[in-house]
């Protein structure tokens, strides 16, 4: 599954866009996060790899921004290991592993839309990185 | 030794340690031991058992010398990297408390993240100001310092190593931001603190081995325990310790500044403390197991000294990531680093087996004793308890007429709806009962508010009275824990005790 994050602008958001490419695709698409009001929105979700291109391109040709969203950065310098972001992380995205060391899951993590753990970090070691790389 | 002695001492084992064949396990590999061979073996066979904790420790400091100014400055008020440091003493001391915030990035920066910058080797920049005098006439200075230019840099923390400490949770229905971090509402998650297993207090729960004297592993170099730490309560099993240390040898990767998110900075340290196996009782403590380590579960939503408890919780519960709080599953992540609080124990043990860390009988043993007071108070604050009074309630089936009826009757602004466990569902007053009046509403449901503001008994009455204002209200129903209505209290309720 390829996770992509899609942004609707205040002109946008009142279009049933998401529906409609959901239907004429058919694409069984898993909506991780969502955040949408008059103003515009922003939907993470996740979408099978073979239809990831097809669908992207679906988005955009409709006017909305879609990008492959950068998660969290974590600097390992930094990080501790206290773990105090692990029972935070809605997703389970984050552990301990038998060396008692955090590990994120990259896979798992959904990223600046959540960012639940970041200002609960005593050691300031997660960032939240706002802007993603746009997947061509 | 002789295989039959029952006792050895704190020189036999220097002894060994001197000759390269003490034998010294950490507490982890000691536990493991004595559950595969016994207590007898594992007396036998282990000189030493080395403990350790990395945890954030707010009552931690350092006390600096910074040498003489010419012309010479007796420091009234003093900062670095723009956190205020105290200056407790002669004319170019200080103490560089770790909660102390930079006045530019509070919250973010502070006291501890100093301590960390200086023993890293970073310059940090000195800002003073005096008033001058005959002797001292200099009133200001400004220069950037490491802590090779200091006369001293010693690390003076007066409550280290807490033996355990509470898991903490939030009942209430917002986000709340504490010094045992974020917490989210309706108990989503539970946090903890300490070693437990690991921990050097509760290895020598008695305090036979420590005191005044005994040499430890503090901030990655060798210190000392001083004492006991504030707040010792060693009955309950909440012993604390005092140490020092010179902060010069330390490394930043055991001494490491934290920001708490709208609660402050503080330190992270890394302590460890060697156990001389002396006996036998102590190859039996030093085996003690998280899951006999037990500790509260604390609701840290109401706002009081003494915070109601959700009943008790093991060190092995919490280490396994989840414990159940009123048998719901509440996910639980720890706030000190059981990495480093084994890294901790492992380097000390590699100090002891290298023959660069000699053990010390300490000079006076802590204290097993004392006890932890509450603060006298003088003045009482009054609690929403104080001047609640009994509630007039409704059902949403009752008609508007009713309700006004009992308005008038009752001589009251606020009527509380119920259900019929007596719980709130919402509230009426009579300003809702005159727009239905003036509207032509016939229902109850159409005028009541159903997203009412609530205060809880046992809450100060301050903070309710903040509430009230911050959201322009003249009333809050009192209700517990299962939502059912206790009381009320008004405005004038509250002006009439605080006088405003």
């Amino acid at each position: 599954m390829g996770r992509i994050l899609i942004r609707f602008s205040e002109e946008k958001v009142s279009e049933p866009i998401a529906s409609q490419i959901i239907i004429k695709y058919k694409v069984p698409m898993a909506i991780l996060s969502a955040h949408v009001n008059s103003k515009g929105g922003e939907i993470l979700a996740e979408v099978p790899d073979d239809m990831e291109e097809k669908i992207v391109k679906a988005f955009r040709e409709r006017g909305v921004e879609v990008t492959v969203p950068k998660l969290i950065e974590v600097d390992n310098e930094k990080c501790f290991s206290c773990g105090s972001c692990i029972a935070l992380c809605p997703v389970e995205a984050i552990s301990l592993d038998r060396d008692s060391t955090v590990q994120f899951d990259k896979e798992k993590c959904v990223g600046s839309t959540c960012s639940i753990c970041v200002d609960a970090c005593p050691a300031r070691a997660i960032k939240s990185v706002k802007n993603g790389a746009k997947k061509s | 030794m002789s295989n039959q002695a029952k006792t050895r001492t704190v020189e036999e084992i220097n002894k060994k340690i001197r000759r390269g064949d003490a034998q010294v396990l950490t507490a982890e590999e000691m536990k493991r031991l004595v559950e595969e061979s016994g207590v007898e073996v594992a007396f036998k066979e282990v000189d030493v058992v080395t403990t350790g904790t990395f945890g954030a420790m707010c009552s931690s400091g350092a006390v600096i010398n910074l040498g003489h100014s010419d012309p010479p400055i007796k420091i009234d008020h003093a900062w670095l990297n723009d956190v205020e440091v105290c200056h407790p003493g002669a004319a170019v001391d200080l103490f560089v408390g770790a909660t102390n915030m930079s006045e530019k990035q509070p919250f973010e920066y502070g006291g501890g993240h100093v301590i960390e910058d200086l023993v890293a080797g970073r310059e940090v920049e000195l800002r003073a100001t005096a008033y001058g005098t005959d002797c001292y006439p200099r009133t200001s200075i400004k220069t950037t310092l490491t802590k090779d230019d200091l006369n001293q840099f010693c690390l003076l923390n007066f409550r280290n190593g807490y033996q355990r400490y509470n898991c903490a949770v939030n009942s209430s229905e917002e986000i709340i931001y504490t010094y045992m971090s974020k917490l989210l509402p309706r108990i989503r998650n539970a946090t903890f603190s300490g070693a437990g297993e690991l921990n050097p207090l509760m290895n020598d729960p008695d305090y036979e081995t420590m005191g005044m004297g005994t040499r430890i592993f503090l901030g990655g170099a060798q210190g000392y325990i001083i004492g006991e730490g504030t707040q010792h309560s060693p009955k309950n099993l909440n012993g604390t310790l005092m140490v020092k240390g010179d902060a010069k040898k330390m490394t930043p990767e055991f001494l490491q500044g934290a920001a708490f998110t709208k609660y402050g900075t503080s330190l992270y340290v890394g302590l460890g403390v060697p156990i001389p196996i002396l006996n036998e009782g102590l190859a039996k403590k030093t085996a003690i197991q998280d899951s006999e380590i037990f500790t509260d579960i604390v609701d840290y939503s109401v706002p009081r000294r003494d915070r109601p408890k959700f009943g008790k919780v093991s060190y092995k519960e919490l280490k396994s990531g989840s414990i159940a709080v009123n048998d719901k599953k509440v996910r639980v992540s720890s706030l000190s680093s059981l990495k480093m609080a084994k890294k901790v124990a492992t380097t000390l043990k590699s100090w002891i087996n290298e023959g660069q860390f000699l053990l010390t009988a300490p000079v006076e043993r802590l204290p097993t004793n004392t006890v932890f007071k509450p603060m006298r108070q003088t003045e009482e604050i009054p609690f929403v308890v104080s001047v609640m009074h009994p509630a007039v309630t409704c059902t949403e089936k009752e008609p508007i007429q009713a309700i006004a009826e009992r308005i008038v009757t009752k001589s009251v602004n606020h009527i509380v709806v119920v259900d019929d466990a007596g719980k709130i569902l919402g509230i009426v007053t009579s300003w809702d009962i005159t727009r239905a009046m003036a509207e032509g509403k016939k229902a109850l449901a159409d005028i009541e508010s159903r997203n009412v503001i609530t205060a809880k008994p046992d809450e100060p009455l301050e903070i309710a009275s903040k509430r009230m204002a911050q959201n322009n209200i003249s009333a809050l129903p009192v209700i517990d824990i299962e939502r059912k209505v206790l009381g009320i209290i008004t405005s004038e309720d509250v002006s009439r005790l605080l006088g405003r």
